[in-house]
């Protein structure tokens, strides 16, 4: 039996193949951009988990990475500048059964979305947050993101930049995301892989992502990270240790470590703590309560 | 949707594709983890090595849809499957069936 049928005769039937969570908008991206590797692992991982379209929603804020919803067949929302998550908070919410997936870029997330990335995290939420890392803010044509590194020249900062990147796995570690990973958006089925275990958890996952910028940073290309990526794995990390995954988190240089940091099962997720939510099906699917009447004049006040 | 290379490579396989290629998905007839090294190595080996029939083929499978090959191509082989040119069509399948795979 070929690899391709072996593939094929262990997906449950019915399955729906990878193209088919191809939105109707092909994606407007640089040739060579990472985010297109990000589109074709995630729709790669929601077709061997066997989601159907229309049990996701992926939620996103603004920059180039941001446009990902209008490029995946299922819900989607595009929102505000670094306001995503809390966004998909409420869609999660409302309908807790919904696989709800957060795309953003790093100025989006690190930056302006910041105060938000702390308080998902520390909440365990499940909510999966994709985070595409290219070091720079493409969109707006080329000045210094919050994990650009020190020195970097770019259009906001002709000699050089003064500010020290932030640390998202470690930020994410210490606020108590339950699910921290780090991949690189070429990496193929490992990076698929790893998507699918964010998805699975049940919690706040986390991937900060690899992205390269082929337009705007000539520092962190495919090739700078080719030569550097070391899968966790093979150092047998244990992502139950959150002290070697920050110290693991932390080497930037001729090693650079992609793979899952951290994992903690055992914490219940908000949606669990909510005794409201944890003891009937999803909001959005409860009866209100309300006579016609009363709708009516709700309906009729609102407009 | 994945990129196919169609008859203008053959007897050319230049693999300045290769060089561009985000996720090393271009290869020369074998699939191997140094995407097209085979074809740089017989080129390598003989400048004047004999070519004629012989062409690189995408990884359908692989292929992130990127763009990245397209404008790198010398002779303008390189095309996304929906703008194939009619009389290369055939080249859809070969792209395919080159990793052992069906064509939709």
């Amino acid at each position: 039996m070929s690899d391709k049928k072996k593939k094929n005769a262990d997906k449950p039937q019915g399955t729906l193949s990878p193209k088919d969570y191809k939105g109707k908008v092909n994606p407007d991206w640089c040739a060579g951009c990472g985010d297109f590797g990000v589109l074709n692992a995630f729709q790669k991982a929601c077709s061997e988990l066997g989601l159907p379209p229309h049990k996701i929603l992926v939620v996103s804020g603004i920059g180039c990475s941001s446009n990902f919803p209008g490029f995946f067949n299922s819900y989607g929302m595009h929102t505000l500048h670094g306001r995503a998550l809390p966004v998909a908070t409420g869609a999660k919410l409302a309908n807790h059964e919904l696989t709800v997936i957060v795309t953003a870029g790093d100025g989006d997330g690190y930056g302006i979305g910041g105060n938000h990335f702390t308080h998902t995290a520390r909440r365990n939420i499940d909510l999966t947050y994709l985070v595409m890392n290219n070091q720079i803010y493409g969109l707006t044509t080329g000045q210094i993101s919050p994990t650009s590194r020190m020195g970097m020249k770019t259009k906001s900062t002709p000699y050089g930049n003064v500010e020290l990147p932030v640390n998202p796995l470690t930020s994410a570690i210490i606020n108590g995301a339950t699910f921290v990973a780090r991949a690189y958006s070429s990496e193929g089925s490992y990076f698929v892989n790893l998507i699918k275990q964010a998805i699975q958890h049940k919690g706040f996952s986390f991937i900060d992502i690899f992205s390269p910028c082929v337009t705007y940073n000539h520092e962190n290309t495919h090739t700078f990270f080719k030569q550097r990526i070391k899968h966790l794995e093979d150092e047998g990390h244990d992502p139950t240790d959150w002290k070697t995954a920050c110290e693991k988190a932390m080497i930037w240089g001729d090693e650079i470590y992609t793979g899952l940091f951290l994992q903690n099962t055992e914490r219940p997720t908000l949606e669990q703590l909510e005794p409201i939510l944890d003891e009937g099906g999803p909001l959005a699917h409860r009866s209100l309560g309300l006579t016609e009447a009363q709708s009516s004049k709700i309906i009729e006040w609102m407009m | 949707m994945t990129y196919i290379i169609t008859e203008p490579c053959v007897g050319v396989c230049d693999t300045a594709c290769v060089d561009v290629c985000p996720v090393d998905c271009i290869h020369f007839n074998v699939k191997n983890p140094d995407a097209g090294q085979e074809m740089k190595d017989m080129k390598a080996a003989d400048p004047n090595v004999n070519l004629d029939g012989l062409q690189l083929f995408i990884d359908p499978e692989e292929c992130i849809d990127c763009a990245a090959c397209e404008p790198e191509c010398p002779v303008e082989a390189i095309f996304v499957d929906e703008e194939v040119p009619d009389e290369w069509e055939k080249y859809i399948a070969m792209n395919y069936e080159a990793f052992g795979q069906e064509a939709p």
